[in-house]
């Protein structure tokens, strides 16, 4: 048994000429919470993609639970135990909050064609089992039984990240990756976002790793945060080591502002701005 | 718009499955016999291939001008513009009705015969590409942030239309050398224009849209009005001065094929080459007129500013219109020479084979789109290679296997192009963008 | 109760234009349509909710149009039925008849209504019974006023068997399939070759002939093979590249079936099998045998009611399974991946395995669909599997509502009655008049104007104005609805508009 659940070692992604992530060591600690953090562009949700099959790293090698990871199609990576959100959300528009957890659980469910067609006992058992674990990661991602027949899009907009995360929640992952999962959320949702991801670590032993802008959050939760700028990997430790790292802050304010820049208060404020401003 | 980069999704399938390699391998397995016996019949006798050859480049540069319509539109809106061949035939039956109502044959001096079917062809030009501009703006322009089925689907119900208007076409009795006919078709053009600009005014007086039912009976009223337009002018004229008319170039029923009067002479005069194969005016017309049409649009996208705009909105329509590029004039424009074009080949194919039939947009729209896939779509140069490719290889099937597989044999390199290599002879990997 | 008059003269209409078309008796078939538009659509529908108001307003809009019904059945006797030359009925037929139709008309909308309001559950379950009444009554009613519409029923519910497929692929899994005419011939042709003599009348030995049971199941397999080997290499291209895929597969079917009237194998000078007739060419293979069960006689094709009863059986049993697919695990991920692919893929569908099995079921019913057709129609012809059958069923399928079985059911039965029934009754009644009045000059034009051959661009039309105007369909799918919208409404008018058709959709998912 590895202490890491995830070892990614001389990452490379190019675009053509453009070079996106540039020989990157990744390591996530298994139980903890880590943060991808980085400027704009840096690499980050191309990490992301990588990591979940959505990419092939054009080379390097990326160990998930001992076993490698690298040219796995992106479903092949879930069921392994990867489960993900997405920047901008996914969701299933057309279907019922419940239907879209009901999908997450996929990989899990086992009734095939057959058993469909002739309805077997099993797979309405199974059935009746999703349906309730469904309803268990709704409530526990605190959406209200109320709303499990509420099409995924005429959900509020708060709703729809947290059911974005119970629906990756039901791949019944190992290793949970939220991407950006605050963005656009008012500070009071943004702390009790912050409260579930800990209870995920806690409660049910996900290892999480998050890309996120909202220093408050990152500084807050993380036990290690990593940063990208242009590819590369420039820091990383825990967020006080980060926090006043020169090169962040050059990273983040260009050079000459790390100068006058006062440690973490200046990155905090610019990477609010920065938020802000997309 | 040589190549054409659609926004950078994620792909979704990318890694070539084994699958794919095992029917690659089986279908040459099951082919072996055909290419044996193909060969044996090349070796029989060369110089057959020989004009089997020419017939598909002539046949070709025919298909490659259709397939440069489909490339232009899949260049710019990702959009298979499923009623392009149905410009193309609607091209052959307007160049049908021109040459009859004119009564222009093998007979007319050149001195006349020469300029005027320049002028039919400018003719034919602006209608076709009026019609797929048409299409456009009022098929698949609302449809453009649609999902992508949705303008596909329109598509197929505009090819359908289009079909049944070159039925409704081959109904309406034509006479050749009928020339008030020809004057009275401007009644009907201005009633039609009137009506879209009472349309447009309507539409833009309030700010409500003009409802379904408005449209409807303007459509209804515009239409029985220009019928009504031309066939009053007609019998005016007629009556006044009485012409001598000759067949009707229609026949008898609607759905039969028509003959396109002779322009070009091609049994009874000498041709140009007798051996080793035949080569007649009638072929050289068709490479010189492609010959001429493809450069010159190649010439246009590549060097004009307009085919700078062209490019640019195909590589990134919100971009282009932040540059300040008008995204939909631009679009109109794609139609517009695309439909243009099509209709040069509909004339073409009228000149050369000399007839028409309503269905004929159906298989040639498909084996242009199959060349235009075969050397990759959105690819100018490409699709001028797969249409010369796509035109030989029907050539030789026609004359090595039999006429009645081609369609099999042409389909199946479709499938075939579309599971190897989906992104065609010069196009990049389409594949990747899912 | 404005609104109840409105659907009833709507209805009535309707009506209209079949007693016109065809006289006679129809009467009696449009008072039974009339009758079931009056009570879904007004009585189901009313704005009380009282079981008093919904069979009011049944029965108010079921009495509106069958007055409509009984003064142009009047009118129609006066002033068509000798212009066509039919046999004029007596005074006293005319109008009991007339008063018969209006009957129907007014007794079913007044059921319809109070059907809807009865509690909870029995409210469906008495829908389904009367609508599965007037389905039973239907053939005996055909037959007895010798109105002659069974057969095309018949091939216009075969119809309707290929659009429910073809809605598993289109509808749920989002891929457009054009080439689905091609496992229609498919499972056609398996039946002709399992289930007639013809092979061996060809190759002289006396083959073994399945039962028609049995063959149905084997076609259904066969097309759903067929299906996964079109699709194995071609379901990871892109949407648009796999419609033409499958419009060139579908191409590629009928010329092999019409071709392969000399098939063999000659390698290298050896004759491995001898060329024979494989396919019967364009005149294509006959007779195929009818099923055979005891007590019903499917071989006597003028009384064509036991198929019709066969087929309205399979097409509820296709249902059936259907709707378990689609409340299943496979249903959510066919509706996953036509949302948002790549969501999906990260949700650990195996995109390319859930397309591919999408559309080998969707083959599947088509191949199902043509082996009764081809025991139906007796034989397996190439000319009926062309291009446009692929357009009809997609025409269907859009017309009625992506992803929604009541709504295809309609647009079927719409697409096919136009297509079957009254568009050749119509150029009929134009030529009839045209024959009966030869001295009338201004209608010798009528004799050579055929509406029939304008059907493509009939089902073009509709296809367009679709897509522009409805792209849900009449019955939209509520949670279809949006997806083909352009411009996304907000979610509170979504809501409101979904309010407006949606109880037909709840009454499918419950039964």
């Amino acid at each position: 048994m590895a202490t890491n659940i995830l070892e990614a070692q001389g990452i490379v992604k190019q675009f053509g000429g453009l070079t996106a992530v540039n020989n990157v060591d990744f390591v996530i600690p298994k139980g903890t919470i880590c943060s991808l953090i980085g400027p704009n562009g840096a690499g980050k949700t191309t990490f992301f993609n990588m990591i979940t099959g959505l990419y092939v790293p054009t080379s390097g090698s990326m160990i998930f639970d001992d076993q490698s990871i690298v040219g796995l199609k992106p479903d092949q990576v879930t069921a392994r135990g990867v489960g993900r959100t997405f920047q901008n959300i996914r969701l299933f528009a057309n279907m019922t909050a419940l239907e879209n957890v009901l999908v997450g659980q996929h990989a899990r469910l086992k009734a095939n064609l057959l058993g469909i067609l002739l309805q077997t006992r099993a797979v309405k058992a199974e059935e009746e089992r999703a349906r309730l674990r469904a309803i268990e990661l709704l409530e526990f991602v605190g959406l209200g039984r109320q709303r499990v027949d509420e099409m995924s899009k005429n959900l509020p907009y708060g709703d729809q990240r947290r059911l974005e995360i119970a629906r990756a929640l039901a791949t019944n992952p190992k290793l949970l990756l939220l991407d950006e999962p605050t963005a656009g959320m008012n500070p009071h949702e943004t702390d009790a976002l912050t409260r579930l991801m800990r209870q995920i670590r806690d409660e049910l032993g996900i290892t999480v790793l998050l890309i996120e802008h909202d220093m408050k959050v990152v500084m807050g939760i993380s036990e290690k945060v990593t940063v990208l700028d242009h590819g590369g990997k420039i820091a990383e430790g825990l967020p006080e080591v980060v926090r006043s790292n020169e090169q962040v802050i050059e990273a983040y304010l260009g050079k000459g502002a790390a100068a006058q820049g006062k440690g973490g208060g200046g990155v905090r404020k610019a990477v609010v701005q920065s938020a802000e401003g997309r | 718009m040589a190549q054409t980069v659609a926004t950078p999704v994620v792909p979704v399938a990318r890694r070539r499955n084994w699958s794919s390699i095992i029917v690659g391998l089986l279908l040459l397995l099951v082919f072996s016999p055909l290419i044996f016996s193909i060969a044996t019949k090349i070796v029989h006798n060369p110089l057959l291939l020989l004009g089997q050859l020419k017939v598909g480049l002539v046949n070709g540069a025919i298909i490659a001008i259709i397939a440069l319509g489909y490339t232009l539109v899949y260049g710019i809106i990702e959009l298979i513009n499923f009623a392009h061949g149905d410009v193309y035939m609607l091209g052959a039956f307007t160049t049908l009705i021109l040459l009859s109502l004119l009564n222009i044959g093998t007979k007319t001096p050149w001195i006349i015969r020469g300029p005027v079917l320049l002028l039919i062809l400018a003719i034919v030009m602006a209608v076709c590409g009026g019609i797929n501009v048409g299409i456009e703006r009022f098929a698949y322009r609302r449809l453009r942030n649609a999902p992508r089925l949705a303008p596909l689907i329109a598509a197929i119900g505009v090819s359908f239309v289009l079909q049944n208007v070159g039925l409704v076409l081959g109904g309406v009795p034509v006479f050749e050398g009928d020339y008030w006919a020809l004057v009275a078709l401007v009644a009907p053009v201005i009633v039609i224009a009137l009506a879209m600009v009472l349309a447009r005014r309507f539409a833009a007086g309030g700010e409500r849209k003009m409802p379904v039912w408005g449209w409807l009976i303007l459509i209804i009223v515009a239409a029985s009005l220009a019928i009504a337009g031309f066939n009053l002018v007609h019998h005016g004229l007629q009556s006044a001065v009485p012409l001598t008319l000759g067949d009707n170039v229609m026949g008898e029923t609607a759905p039969g094929p028509k003959n396109v009067p002779e322009v070009i002479a091609s049994v009874s005069a000498r041709p140009l080459l007798e051996t080793p194969f035949r080569l007649t005016w009638k072929d050289l017309m068709v490479l010189v007129m492609c010959g001429i049409l493809m450069s010159s649009l190649y010439l246009f996208v590549q060097r004009t500013k307009v085919g700078k705009a062209m490019r640019a909105t195909a590589q990134d329509r919100d971009a282009a219109r932040l540059m300040g590029i008008n995204v939909d004039a631009t679009i109109a424009l794609a139609f517009l020479l695309g439909g243009a074009l099509g209709g040069a080949a509909g004339m073409i194919v009228g000149m050369y084979s000399n007839s028409a039939v309503f269905v004929m947009g159906f298989t040639a729209g498909l084996r242009a789109f199959t060349s235009a896939v075969l050397g990759g779509i959105g690819n100018i140069a490409g699709s001028m290679l797969g249409g010369l490719l796509i035109g030989l290889i029907s050539a030789l099937s026609d004359q090595y296997i039999e006429t009645r597989w081609t369609n099999a044999v042409v389909f199946g390199i479709l499938v075939i192009i579309l599971v190897f290599r989906p992104s065609g002879l010069l196009g990049e990997d389409v594949g990747q963008k899912a | 109760m404005s609104r109840a008059i409105n659907i009833g003269v709507w209805a009535g209409v309707f009506g209209v234009f079949i007693i016109v078309l065809f006289g006679g008796q129809s009467v009696l078939a449009a008072g039974l349509i009339c009758g079931l538009l009056a009570g879904l659509l007004a009585g189901a529908r009313t704005e009380g909710e009282t079981m008093q108001a919904g069979v009011r307003d049944g029965l108010i809009s079921g009495a509106v149009a069958g007055v409509i019904l009984i003064v142009s059945n009047i009118l129609r006797n006066t002033f068509i039925t000798t212009l066509v030359g039919q046999n004029l009925p007596s005074t006293g037929e005319v109008l009991s008849f007339g008063i018969a139709g209006a009957a129907i008309s007014m007794v079913l909308g007044a059921a319809l209504g109070a059907a809807h309001f009865l509690p909870g559950r029995r409210s469906s379950y008495a829908t389904w019974a009367i609508l599965g009444l007037v389905i039973l009554i239907y053939p005996f009613l055909d037959y007895s006023i010798q109105l002659g519409w069974l057969g095309i029923v018949i091939t216009g519910l075969i119809f309707i068997l290929l659009a429910l497929g073809l809605n598993i692929v289109v509808g749920y899994a989002g891929l457009l399939d054009l080439g689905y005419a091609a496992f229609f011939a498919i499972g056609a042709y398996t039946a002709a070759f399992l289930s007639s003599s013809y092979i061996g009348d060809q190759l002289n030995f006396a083959n073994p002939r399945v039962s028609f049971w049995l063959v149905i199941f084997i076609a259904a397999a066969m097309a759903g093979l067929f299906g996964l080997i079109l699709g194995a290499p071609t379901l990871p291209l892109r949407g648009d590249y796999l419609a033409i895929v499958t419009l060139g597969f579908g191409e590629i079917v009928p010329i092999v079936f019409r071709n392969l009237d000399t098939f063999g194998i000659t390698i290298f000078g050896h004759e491995f099998i001898k060329t024979f007739n494989l396919t019967g060419g364009e005149l294509g293979i006959s007779p195929i045998d009818p099923p055979k069960l005891p007590g019903l006689n499917f071989a006597d094709r003028s009384d064509q009611r036991p198929w019709y009863f066969l087929l309205v059986l399979i097409i509820l049993f296709s249902i059936f399974l259907i709707n378990r697919l689609r409340g299943s695990r496979l249903g959510r991920a066919w509706m996953a991946m036509r949302e948002d692919e790549l969501a999906a893929s990260s949700m650990g569908i195996n995109i390319v395995r859930t397309k591919l099995l999408a559309f080998a079921m969707g083959a599947s019913f088509s191949g199902f669909g043509g082996a009764y057709f081809g025991a139906f129609v007796g034989g397996a012809f190439p000319s009926s599997f062309d291009f446009s059958v692929s357009v009809i069923v997609l025409c269907m399928v859009i017309l009625g509502g992506l992803g929604n079985i009541p709504g295809v059911i309609v647009g079927g039965l719409i697409i096919e009655l136009s297509d079957r029934l009254f568009l050749p009754q119509i150029t009929l009644l134009l030529q009839s008049i045209a024959q009966h009045n030869a001295n009338n000059p201004s209608l010798s034009g009528l004799q050579r104007f055929d509406p029939t051959l304008y059907r493509t661009g009939l089902f073009g039309l509709v296809l367009v104005l679709m897509m522009q105007l409805r792209p849900e369909g009449l019955l939209p799918n509520a949670r279809r609805k949006l997806e083909l919208h352009a411009d996304q409404a907000s979610p509170g008018e979504a809501a409101q508009s979904q309010t407006d058709l949606y109880d037909v959709e709840t009454e499918a998912a419950s039964s």
